[in-house]
């Protein structure tokens, strides 16, 4: 609850990093430069085949190569199947592969050299099977099946209101079939004066962190295992570990390290089942590394998806029903995301005012790589093709595409699409306040184009966060936590809410993430959570703390602990006597009382206040080319209080520009199930001359529902951007593009099709 | 193998290096230079930047051999013992990194632009910082943090 008082002492600050020197020199520590003694190091020989039976594997000129301690087939690792909620996918393939770039046998060696020089001597004989690529394809009655096998399912597979949720249900490949209906779409569409049907495509893009999947495995002497891996959830990965091992959790220790960047990418094992074997085989501790070429090829990309749309209006253009439908492709294996498919879908009516709303969610195997989660995973597919389709209505229509979103946008009072009740909707604010920060209506040069794209979400909420306050004897305090940073700046936003909790200054707090063995459980990063859940945590143990100092303030002041008032510098006071933080501490560390600690916990309730954004994008289109220029854009933002606005700017920066890589470049290409974009010099992230004017409005009188008034940022910006250029797109030369990225081949090829046909 | 003779951030190196080492092996492994870092191994990333004779390289390109008789700066000789360099400082005040993979190759490339061209305009700066991606900040933070050493420079 938020129930403590802002001073804006801490929260609100610009407060610098507080890993931010030993990151700036070089000295943070990520998994890639953890060294122990003994260690060597594995790599893994990967399928080339989409679908095949393994015949056979000869590994003994491998296991004679001088320098190799370890090597690992299919039949050498327990034949078990872990994932994060579907548990599907093998430690090292077992008689068939799946996929191009499934592991298929691993060698430990001295050097990396040796190991993949090994890799080259390990023969395998396939047998190719039929494979399918395409999701629908792969629904139909004839497609080969992925996993004929039942696939156990772990805790969690839950839907949530108005949603009918089908594990496995008899279609084949389909992982799992989620229907959610809210009022009567059918009935709303048959009865509707006009109804839109249109249909998308996304394909998958990769979270591009720069630093590769990379874990350090050591299995001790004393029977603990431990571990330094790049996972954003370590108490998670360490549960999973767990089970997949048949080691308990008290025996697995991860320990920290920073995070190379995640966007959501890192939250699965990947390698380090894998890298465990091996170092129980080699009794030598294991380094395992992925390459940027695995990472592109074999890592757990974004799920590509299609996606039709219906929707029906009445005679004033509002929106009367919607039915939707999208398929993911989530590649060979289910067994990267923590639910039965992606929460993007709950956004598919978009931020509007739907009094009838049916979606019907598939998620769907293919012989392709495994897809995972990615920054707000479905919702950029999602708000693609919703944003996309409004505008194609409004167009349709002759109405401003504007006008349009703002007569049916979501308000005060109403209920989401889902039947969701939320207070403070500033849906029409948000895009006003864009609208004129931008320009919208003023007028623009031949050939240049303006889109709008719009998009709703609450902070996350999910899982349980802890945190460990300890206050020493001069007042200062430590904050123990489990969740790491992978860049966000988490553990900066903790030190200045516990410096705001307390009236400290950044310099009297520190922050130190814990092993899994020090520290309670904590979900970690992901969906946007951490500032909901962990602000609450740490909101719960500074109550706590309080709480204790006030009991010792009224013993120091003579007085009962309800005489006792706290101000808002952090000082004590009863009956015109006041005692500041530092004098108490000290009182009760001379009678043996401090240093003393408040644990503080909090287990994820649904907020009931969301969040709006509201992007606009101006472009130029060459007609000779099809290039799109993006020549400028703004981005709206309804927010709660920030707490750090250079992290929280950097938050949207950083989010739309990865989504502009998805709007303009970015692209997983797959040939016959193999992805082709191997490289960075083939995948085009986004560089630093690809960035457009930018200009942020941040809405004042900001609500949130995490302490203090704060609220979620991570995930608000890189979602609707891509739909935002393409419907600039569209107003510049009248070219709608349905699929994306958005290239100058693709621009030029419908330009001159309509060249054509006029 | 050859030997190699070279300054690492100022400090004499006399080594035995295999004739295929890479610079950022050598780096890493051999000096346990761990702020170079590796992502994309193919010149494209820039995370591995460092500089030799002042001039940016691809440590996951180049070989430990080319750095012979030469001066090779990496993150941790940016700093002055405790003192910062203006680099350092700006992108800690403008938050010109977030998860900091790629920051000890921004901040030498930044070095190097800043000492070929003190006071670069914003087009300059996008166009000798194009060679280092980052996933985090979009860039903007980046482009603000080096005008600003630029101009505190």
């Amino acid at each position: 609850m938020a129930t403590a008082s802002l001073t804006g002492k801490a929260v609100g600050q610009p407060a610098q990093r507080v890993d931010g020197v030993a990151k700036v020199t070089g000295r943070t520590r990520y998994a890639g430069d953890v060294d122990v003694p003994g260690l060597i190091f594995g790599r893994c020989l990967r399928s080339p085949h989409p679908s095949a039976r393994i015949v056979s594997i000869d590994v003994r000129q491998a296991k004679a190569l001088p320098g190799v301690h370890a090597v690992l087939t299919g039949t050498d690792v327990p034949d078990v199947c872990y994932g994060r909620l579907c548990r599907d996918i093998p430690i090292l393939a077992k008689g068939v592969v799946r996929f191009v770039g499934e592991k298929v046998a691993a060698v430990a060696a001295d050097s990396v050299e040796i190991a993949e020089a090994a890799l080259e001597l390990i023969d395998v004989t396939y047998e190719e099977l039929p494979a399918v690529f395409d999701a629908e394809e792969a629904m139909r009655p004839t497609a080969p099946v992925l996993h004929p096998e039942k696939v156990e399912i772990g805790p969690g597979a839950v839907a949530g209101h108005h949603a009918e949720l089908r594990m496995y249900p008899p279609i084949p490949n389909v992982i799992s079939h989620l229907t959610l209906r809210h009022g009567d779409a059918a009935g709303a569409l048959a009865g509707a004066h006009r109804v839109f049907e249109h249909s998308f495509t996304v394909p998958s893009v990769h979270q591009g962190y720069i630093e590769p999947h990379t874990c350090v495995v050591s299995v001790g002497a004393d029977g603990i295992v431990d571990v330094w891996v790049a996972n954003k959830g370590p108490h998670i990965a360490r549960a999973h570990m767990a089970v997949a091992i048949g080691v308990p959790e008290d025996r697995l220790r991860f320990n920290p390290v920073y995070i190379g960047g995640d966007f959501g990418g890192k939250g699965s094992l990947m390698d380090t089942i894998l890298c465990y074997y091996l170092a129980l085989a080699a009794r030598r501790p294991v380094k395992m590394a992925m390459t940027s070429f695995e990472e592109l090829t074999a890592g757990n990309p974004r799920h590509s998806a299609s996606i039709t749309l219906r929707t029906g209006l009445d005679r004033d253009a509002k929106i009367v029903g919607i039915d939707a439908r999208i398929v993911f492709n989530a590649g060979a294996y289910a067994a990267f995301i923590p639910g039965p498919t992606l929460h993007g879908y709950s956004e598919l009516a978009g931020t509007y005012r739907v009094p009838n709303c049916t979606i019907e969610v598939l998620r769907v195997y293919t012989n392709t790589v495994p897809r995972g989660h990615m920054r707000s995973p479905g919702a950029p597919q999602v708000a693609f093709a919703v944003e996309s389709h409004i505008d194609m209505i409004a167009h349709e229509l002759r109405l401003d595409p504007l006008e349009f979103r703002r007569r049916n946008a979501i308000v005060e009072g109403d209920l989401t699409p889902l039947g969701d009740r939320r207070r403070h909707m500033r849906c029409r604010e948000t895009i006003d306040a864009g609208a004129s920060a931008f320009g919208w209506d003023k007028p623009k040069a031949p050939g240049v184009g303006r889109g709008v794209s719009i998009y709703e979400h609450p902070s996350g909420a999910f899982g349980r966060s802890t945190v460990l306050l300890t206050m020493d004897k001069d007042g200062r305090i430590t904050i123990l936590l489990g969740a790491p940073d992978q860049g966000t700046g988490f553990h900066t936003m903790a030190a200045q809410l516990v410096a705001e909790h307390f009236g400290l200054s950044m310099s009297e707090v520190e922050v130190v993430q814990g092993d899994t063995l020090s520290t309670d459980f904590e979900s970690g990063a992901g969906g946007q959570r951490l500032t909901l859940t962990a602000g609450q945590a740490i909101a719960d143990a500074a109550g706590k703390m309080k709480e204790a100092l006030t009991a010792l303030a009224a013993e120091r002041l003579n007085c009962a602990p309800s005489d006792v008032r706290v101000g808002p510098d952090g000082s004590f006071s009863a009956f015109g006597t006041n005692i500041d933080l530092k004098s108490l501490v000290g009182w009760a560390a001379s009678r043996g009382k401090a240093p003393f600690s408040a644990e503080g916990q909090n287990t994820a309730t649904q907020p009931d206040v969301t969040g709006f954004v509201a992007h606009f994008a101006e472009v130029e289109v060459d007609r000779e080319t099809g290039q799109v220029r993006l020549r400028r854009m703004v981005t709206a933002h309804d927010v709660g209080t920030v707490i750090n606005p250079i992290l929280h700017q950097g938050q949207i920066e950083g989010g739309l520009v990865q989504a502009l890589g998805q709007a303009m470049s970015e692209q997983i290409v797959l040939k016959e199930g193999a992805v082709i974009t191997a490289h960075l010099g083939d995948y085009k992230l986004p560089t630093i001359m690809d960035i457009p004017e930018l200009e942020t409005v941040l809405l004042p009188g900001g609500v949130g529902p995490a302490p203090f008034e704060t609220a979620a940022i991570g995930e608000m910006s890189n979602v609707a951007v891509p739909a935002a250029i393409t419907n600039a797109v569209f107003d510049a030369v009248g070219v709608r593009l349905l699929e994306l990225p958005i290239s100058g081949e693709k621009v030029l090829d419908c330009l001159n099709e309509k060249a054509g046909v006029a | 193998m050859r030997t190699v003779t070279l300054t690492v951030n100022g400090t004499p190196v006399v080594r035995e290096v295999a004739d295929n080492r890479l610079l950022i092996e050598f780096l890493r492994e051999d000096l346990k230079l761990t702020g170079t870092k590796e992502s994309c191994g193919v010149g494209v990333c820039g995370a591995c930047t460092v500089l030799l004779d002042g001039k940016p390289v691809s440590s996951c390109l180049a070989l430990a051999v080319h750095a012979d008789g030469g001066a090779v700066t990496t993150i941790e000789g940016v700093a002055e013992g405790d003192r910062l360099h203006p680099l350092q400082e700006a992108f800690l005040a403008h938050g010109g990194f977030q998860c900091g993979i790629c920051t000890p190759g921004q901040i030498l490339a930044a070095k190097a632009l800043l000492e070929a061209n003190p006071h670069p305009t914003k087009a300059e700066i996008q166009h000798w910082m194009m060679g280092n991606l980052c996933r985090c900040t979009g860039y903007y933070k980046i482009i603000e943090s080096i005008a600003a050493a630029a101009g505190a420079a």
